[in-house]
């Protein structure tokens, strides 16, 4: 018997007024997998995987996480969400906190851990990110990176089934990209499931199982990733990959 | 200092002591009752939001010793009991200044970008708890420099209370000239009284806010 994926989308849809922003999205994704999802801007990526922690509401179709309906009214979305981690493009860290604090307050507030458990984890998670020097400092006097990396540890903490990464190197300064890929290689080393918005072609091609490409809010093809990058199926898909990998 | 001062001194400074008092019950009290209606007219809570909307086009179109007739007089008619000037004149300046901080959190509500509310969505957080650990915290960093102006403003406004007979700084200044008939020296030395306060009150402010402020 083959295990029920982990994460199921069954034609997915979302339009605001008449301006349709998905359709008919359909992607499972297993236990312990790592998809990428890439495709032009404004293709409906970002929102696609915001939908599966019920950040954004969809029409119609169907997301389940665990067997889950997220979209049903009687779903307890903060727990779901406290079972899927999600990185941003901008982290997003607390501006008031320290790295530390922010690393602990979902944990103190979302799960009811005790502050001492809860910190003795935010240190542990910071010193795997490399930043267990910087836990007093605030968002603001830390790097893009370093910003970035405390927000994994932050979503980390809550000992997520899977991660959504919503183009997590996007507003990084070129230097400090692979510090955040080096994180998220080692994450997807250990197993965990993985939902990756981005751009970074050679991250796809060494940690993707397979690649999902978006265009005009349609799934246009999914692709195991070698077959991608060698012969990809659409020809939307070529013409993107002819760009993004042009130099 | 000008003989007639010295030897009231003691009175005045009792009136400076009620100053001070109404000043900071009107300011914790304000403030939390500002917050509040803030939040509920942000988020348009059903009902609630309404009326705070009518609550704060009524204060604001109100001239503050209206709002304090309304606490002295009216209230305690329509609902049949008896006024203390006192009281009704901190529960005067408690209405009227939180119409005013209610408007400024709103805009320090708005400082917070969206996109953090989601991320702190998206760790499980209850809407309620973002409002409560996040949104709150950073916006009221944000309007401390508005908040202080107001509170300034306040501290200046509480000689209004002198008109329904509390005998703060003013109205004790006013009883004192009264008897002793010297304008100049009291007057003189009512206005240097508030003049140092508000700037104590601007100070706190600004070394609060350059402690506490945060880019959001």
């Amino acid at each position: 018997m083959t295990e029920e994926p982990m994460i199921i989308l069954d034609k997915v849809s979302k339009s605001y007024g008449p301006t349709v922003v998905l359709r008919d999205c359909t992607i499972s994704i297993k236990r312990g997998e790592v998809v990428v999802i890439c495709g032009p801007s404004g293709s409906g990526k970002s929102t696609l995987i915001k939908c599966i922690n019920g950040l954004e509401p969809y029409q119609s179709g169907s997301i389940r996480v665990e067997g889950v309906e997220v979209g049903a009214r009687t779903t307890n979305l903060p727990a779901l969400r406290t079972r899927i981690g999600m990185v941003f493009q901008h982290f997003e860290l607390y501006p008031h906190m320290s790295a530390l604090d922010n690393i602990i307050l979902a944990q103190v507030h979302a799960l009811k851990r005790e502050r001492d458990e809860a910190e003795t984890r935010a240190r542990k998670l910071l010193d795997r990110v490399g930043l267990s020097q910087r836990a007093d400092a605030r968002p603001a006097n830390l790097s893009g990176g370093q910003q970035q990396r405390v927000a994994i540890a932050r979503a980390l903490a809550l000992d997520p089934k899977a991660m959504l990464f919503d183009e997590p190197t996007s507003a990084l300064d070129p230097e400090m990209i692979s510090e955040v890929l080096d994180v998220m290689v080692e994450l997807a080393g250990e197993g965990m499931t993985m939902l990756v918005v981005t751009h970074e072609m050679g991250f796809a091609r060494s940690v993707a199982d397979r690649i999902v490409f978006m265009d005009r809010g349609e799934i246009v093809e999914e692709t195991p990733t070698d077959q991608f990058f060698s012969a990809p199926k659409s020809q939307r898909a070529q013409e993107f990959l002819s760009k993004v990998l042009a130099h | 200092m000008p003989e007639v001062i010295l030897k009231n001194l003691p009175f005045l400074l009792m009136g400076l002591r009620l100053t001070a008092e109404i000043a900071f019950v009107s300011i914790i009290g304000g403030t939390v009752l500002g917050v509040l209606v803030g939040v509920v007219r942000y988020f348009r809570v059903p009902v609630l939001a309404q009326v705070a909307d009518i609550y704060i086009i009524f204060v604001r179109g109100t001239p503050l010793l209206v709002v304090l007739f309304i606490c002295y007089f009216g209230f305690p008619t329509l609902l049949g009991y008896q006024a203390r000037a006192y009281y009704a004149a901190v529960l005067g300046f408690i209405l009227f200044i939180a119409a005013y901080l209610a408007e400024d959190i709103r805009a320090g509500l708005r400082t917070v970008r969206p996109g953090l509310v989601q991320a702190a969505l998206a760790t499980g957080l209850a809407r309620a708890q973002v409002i409560r650990l996040v949104v709150l915290p950073i916006a009221l960093r944000n309007v401390i420099p508005t908040f202080f102006n107001q509170y300034v403003r306040l501290f200046k406004f509480t000689s209004v209370a002198s008109v329904i007979g509390v005998n703060e700084l003013t109205g004790s200044a006013m009883l004192v000239n009264g008897r002793e008939f010297a304008p100049i020296p009291i007057i003189g030395f009512i206005a240097l009284t508030y003049l140092v306060c508000c700037f104590v009150i601007s100070m706190v402010g600004r070394l609060l806010y350059s402690r506490l402020a945060v880019r959001a």
